[in-house]
Order: C-alpha cells, then sequence, then structure tokens
C-alpha cells in the first residue's frame, strides 16, 4: 500500500476535479466542502508519504507496470516529500480562504473555479514527482493553464495581466520542449534516472549544452527570474484575492524545484560551458534577481505589486543558495524555499484580508487599518520579520544557512547580494509601516459583520507557521541534509 | 563560414524549424493585435512539435507492431512510435493552450471593445 501513495496524493485532487462538475451539478455550495475535505485528506497522505520516505527510504513508482526506461516513472524521494507536505498545507489554507473571498457574481461558475484549484494543485503534485523529463512538462503546462485561467476570473485588467502571461508562460514551455527534445535526440531517452547514466559521455555535446540553456531559459520565465519576470507582477496584483496566495507560493517555487532536479539529480551540477561552472551562472542569476527584485518593491505602493516583487527577489535568494554547490548552501536554499512559499502565502492572505474587509489596495491607505485591526497588523509584523530575516523566524535561519554555504564556497558577492537584499527589504517594510503608525484622519468603512472565521484561520495558521519553522529549523535542515540531498554532493 | 552554411542545407529540417520558430516569435514581439500574438504563439508551438518530429523520421521504417513473433525483431524496420506520442501529448497542450487564449481574447475584447494592445493600455491608464 504504501508505494503507491505518490499515486494516491495525485489522484485524490484529480479525481475530486474530474467528479465535482456531477457532484455539486444541483448543489454548488458543496464544492468548497469537498474541495478542502479533498485538501485535507491530501493533506493528511502526504505527512503519511513523507513519514514513509524518512523511514523506509525512497519510493519509485512505475505507472502501470512498464519497466523504468519505457515507462513512465514518478519518484517520491525526501525533497519531493517535504515539498509535497508544504504544498498540500497551502493548498489547503487556500481553498478555505477562497470562501469568504471568491469573486462574488461567479454563480453557478463557482463550481468551475474550485475544479481550477484543484486541477492546479494536481499538476503541481505531478511537476514534484515527476521523475521524467517530458511528463514535467505536461504538468507544468497543466499547472500554468489552470492559472491563466484562474487569473482571468477576476476580469477587467486581469484579463489583459493573464493574457500576457499566457503568451510569455508558453513560450517558456515551447523553450523548455525544444530542450527536452534536444536532450531526446542525444541519449534517446526521457527519463532522468536512465538519462544520468547516458549523459557523463556526451557532455562535451553541443546539443547537449544547447538543451540544458533552453531548458533553463523556458523554466526561469516559469519561475520568474528577472530578466524574465515581466508578467508576475501584474498578474498576481489583479487576480482574485483567493488566487494570488496559491499562486505566489507554489507556482514559482514548483518550476525553481523542477530546475532543481534537473540540474543537480540529471547534470549532477559538474557541467561546464566555455569553462564558467553553470552553478556559477545560477548564483550570479540570483544574485542579479534578488538585488533587482527588492529595489523594484521599494518603489512600489501597491500592496499585492510589492508582494510580489518580494516575491521575485526571493527567488533569486534561494538560487544563490542553491548555486553554492555544497550541503550548506543546498539545504538552505530547500529551507528558504519552505520559508518563503509559507510567505508569500501570509502576505497575499494579509493583501487579501486588507482588501476584502477594509477595501486597502495601497500601502498609503494602510494606516486606516492599524487602528481598526490590531490582529492583522500583529500578523504583518510576524511577516515582516520572517521577510527581512530577524530571529525567531524561518526566514533568518534560511539565510543564515544560505550564507554559511556562500563563505564554505568562498563566494562574498553572495554574501553581499543577501545582506543587500535584506537591507532592501527591510526598507520596503519600513515604508509599510511608517504608512501603519502614521495618524490618519480618513474614516474606515468597514464590512459589517465579524471577522469570517477563514481568515483569522489563515492568517494565524501562516503567521505561526512562520516563527515555527524559525523555531524547528535545526531539526527540519537536518531532515534535508539525511534524505533530499542530491547524489554526490 | 561557407562550410558551416552548406552545412545547414544539409539539414533543411533544421533550418526549417529555425525559421518558423523566428517567424512566430518576431510576430509575437512586433504585432499589437492580441489574436495575431496567439498566431504567433501558436507558430512557435508547431516550430517545437515539428522539430520533434523531423528528428524522429526514419526513412523505409514501418509503424511500430510486431508482425511475426517467430523471426527476429529488427529494430531498424520499425519507427520510433515515442516521439509521435511526445509529438501528440505536445498538440493537445498547445490547443489547450491556444483554447484559454482565445477564450481570454474574447473576454478582453467584451470588456474594452478592441483587441488591439496600444488602445487597451490607453484604456487601462
Amino acid at each position: 500500500m504504501s508505494h503507491q501513495l505518490p499515486a494516491i496524493l495525485f489522484l485524490l485532487p484529480l479525481f475530486a476535479a474530474i467528479s465535482m462538475p456531477v457532484v455539486c451539478l444541483k448543489h454548488r455550495h458543496w464544492s468548497q466542502p469537498i474541495a478542502v475535505a479533498t485538501l485535507a485528506a491530501m493533506l493528511l497522505v502526504s505527512i503519511l508519504n513523507l513519514h514513509n520516505v524518512i523511514h523506509h527510504g525512497e519510493v519509485r513508482y512505475v505507472f502501470s507496470g512498464w519497466a523504468v526506461p519505457l515507462g513512465i516513472e514518478w519518484v517520491a524521494d525526501g525533497l519531493a516529500s517535504v515539498i509535497l507536505v508544504l504544498l498540500s498545507t497551502l493548498g489547503l489554507l487556500g481553498v478555505v480562504f477562497t470562501g469568504p473571498t471568491s469573486p462574488k457574481d461567479l454563480g453557478g461558475r463557482i463550481v468551475h473555479y474550485y475544479i481550477l484549484i484543484l486541477l492546479l494543485v494536481s499538476a503541481l503534485t505531478g511537476v514534484v514527482f515527476a521523475g521524467d523529463l517530458f511528463n514535467l512538462f505536461v504538468f507544468l503546462e497543466v499547472a500554468a493553464i489552470s492559472s491563466y485561467a484562474l487569473i482571468g476570473v477576476a476580469g477587467g485588467r486581469a484579463l489583459f495581466a493573464a493574457f500576457r502571461y499566457l503568451i510569455l508562460g508558453t513560450l517558456g514551455a515551447s523553450l523548455y520542449l525544444l530542450g527536452v527534445s534536444y536532450l531526446y535526440a542525444v541519449t534517446g531517452t526521457l527519463n532522468m534516472s536512465d538519462m544520468v547514466d547516458k549523459l557523463p559521455f556526451l557532455l562535451s555535446s553541443k546539443a547537449v549544452l544547447g538543451g540544458l540553456i533552453f531548458m533553463f531559459i523556458g523554466l526561469a520565465i516559469k519561475m520568474a527570474l528577472v530578466p524574465f519576470h515581466s508578467w508576475l507582477p501584474e498578474s498576481y496584483t489583479y487576480a482574485p484575492e483567493s488566487i494570488s496566495p496559491i499562486l505566489a507560493s507554489l507556482a514559482t517555487k514548483v518550476a525553481l524545484l523542477a530546475w532543481l532536479r534537473i540540474i543537480y539529480w540529471v547534470f549532477n551540477a559538474s557541467i561546464v560551458i566555455n569553462e564558467i561552472p553553470i552553478l556559477l551562472i545560477v548564483a550570479v542569476l540570483g544574485t542579479l534577481a534578488t538585488v533587482i527584485g527588492a529595489s523594484l518593491a521599494l518603489a512600489q505602493r501597491d500592496l499585492k505589486m510589492m508582494f510580489a516583487y518580494g516575491g521575485i527577489s526571493h527567488i533569486g535568494i534561494i538560487l544563490i543558495g542553491i548555486g553554492q554547490g555544497n550541503q550548506t548552501g543546498f539545504a538552505g536554499g530547500v529551507f528558504y524555499l519552505l520559508n518563503d512559499a509559507v510567505m508569500q502565502a501570509a502576505l497575499f492572505f494579509f493583501a487579501g484580508v486588507a482588501f476584502c474587509r477594509y477595501g486597502v489596495r495601497t500601502i498609503d491607505d494602510l494606516g486606516r487599518v492599524g487602528k481598526q485591526a490590531p490582529w492583522l497588523t500583529g500578523s504583518l509584523i510576524v511577516m515582516a520579520l520572517g521577510m527581512v530575516g530577524l530571529p525567531p523566524t524561518g526566514g533568518f535561519f534560511g539565510k543564515w544557512y544560505i550564507i554559511l554555504g556562500a563563505l564554505e564556497a568562498g563566494n562574498y558577492v553572495s554574501v553581499a547580494a543577501v545582506l543587500l537584499s535584506t537591507l532592501l527589504t527591510l526598507a520596503y517594510f519600513i515604508k509599510m509601516f511608517e504608512c501603519i503608525f502614521r495618524q490618519s484622519s480618513t474614516q474606515l468603512e468597514v464590512q459589517s459583520g465579524g471577522v469570517p472565521f477563514a481568515f483569522k484561520l489563515t492568517l494565524g495558521v501562516t503567521s505561526a507557521a512562520i516563527i515555527i519553522l524559525g523555531l524547528f529549523s535545526g531539526p527540519i535542515v537536518q531532515l534535508l541534509l539525511d534524505h533530499a540531498m542530491p547524489p554526490g554532493l | 563560414m561557407v562550410d558551416a552554411l552548406l552545412a545547414v542545407f544539409q539539414r533543411p529540417n533544421f533550418l526549417t524549424f529555425v525559421i518558423i520558430f523566428l517567424w512566430g516569435f518576431y510576430i509575437m514581439v512586433t504585432r499589437y493585435n492580441l489574436v495575431k500574438k496567439l498566431i504567433g504563439m501558436y507558430l512557435v508551438q508547431t516550430s517545437v512539435i515539428f522539430f520533434l518530429v523531423s528528428i524522429s523520421a526514419k526513412k523505409g521504417a514501418t509503424l511500430p507492431v510486431l508482425l511475426s513473433t517467430t523471426e527476429p525483431v529488427q529494430a531498424a524496420t520499425y519507427a520510433n512510435p515515442l516521439p509521435h506520442v511526445l509529438t501528440l501529448t505536445a498538440i493537445v497542450v498547445g490547443v489547450a493552450t491556444l483554447g484559454v487564449g482565445l477564450a481570454l481574447c474574447a473576454a478582453i475584447y467584451q470588456e474594452y471593445g478592441s483587441l488591439d494592445e496600444e488602445e487597451i493600455l490607453e484604456k487601462l491608464e
């Protein structure tokens, strides 16, 4: 039974998504409870799967019994299992948050809305587990198509943002597919573990290098690495309030994870292009991304726009950690990925609550919230501590390990970049707090009725998670070091 | 230089791929009409599919169906079925993306009464 867990994890949301139009045909209000129940079950199964992987080693799931080079394989190793617990937790919180914030004029289409969210979660599960380059492409595209549609639901400016995302995202997917076909032409296989055996003799081939570069550019568009980030801020800003947390915390991180798999598991990270190690290129791009992203965030006044640029800068920090090529940096990068996903979800939950309940869109209006909703300000302070990276939050320990890794590799530019982006992050949070605590005479139009339980739950859980990840950073990083390390690092 | 050019013309399929890809990319970048952008996007997708098909084409090969169980299998006489399956999947993905893109275009037209990117950007300001 336990070796079936990866397939069960994927099939749970997929099956719920497929059966939803029939089940909810007459009772459209059933759609949210069904989605919540499915994702809660998925969370339980993912914890079971993580437990199983830690105690019995990685699970390699082969679909319909076709042996590896021919069939499609899924790999549930330590890394994938940890990320999956994160994915199902944030997916569950996102669906809980969807209840009171979903667009009002959806009517019967609310069922389709939940179907798309469940499809998005199942596709992301597929990306995390995929042990096959082409499979990865298909799941990336399913996730992307669901997110284009979900962003477009908001109407108005979101439509145009979603269209731009679609054009750029499809270009990225085409480049990724082109890279995969280069590698397929050279090695004759698509399976990652099979390709590992064949690649060492072919590393001098220009087709392999070309394929790697095309795949990197394709995934860089998907993960919003800085020169290719232009689609992200607008899409996440104008997306429905309930969709931005799910997308911001998961979509870009999962694309980054796919790149991590390719570079460390398939290429063993030792590849050198014209005497420049590829890891150095990754670290340099991360350096640029983190500094430029944080500087752009500083220039924003729209809350969600600011958080979106903050997310772009944090993708850079994760890449810096991964690009150091040692265990400390890698574990730090993956640990920071977990933290960043939680923090992005928390920030966009905050932005959603601030807009839905208090009508606040820009930081100038934030002052009106400060007095009326101390609980909201309190959670924002926790998030700010996490984003800036002060102890005892997870953000601090993530950056700590990344800097340790960079020092170990003697890469002082990366250390400076992490510190600089920390300062810039501090700057834009100070700007925000200045607006909150400044006296404001404008009156607030608070919606009548109590604060929905879903708001308190999602903000509370994510804020607590930021602290808990920090308090238990030692065991979590040790777990990553023991079970999630790529071969040969 | 001449050798490199001659080498390129040895492989007309690669040349065709590059031309279609860049053509599609050029349309995506330069046209302001959203539907034309989608056409460019579809050309890019199709060019990659064409590349995948062209590298797996095999002269004189037949269907990958085992005709006789007694004779030893001659792998060289059969076409590799995997690239074709990949191609089919990639086509399906491309069509789904195009569908979502056209739906977004229709919604944008209803919202702004135009499909021209510049006009829409003016209205957004």
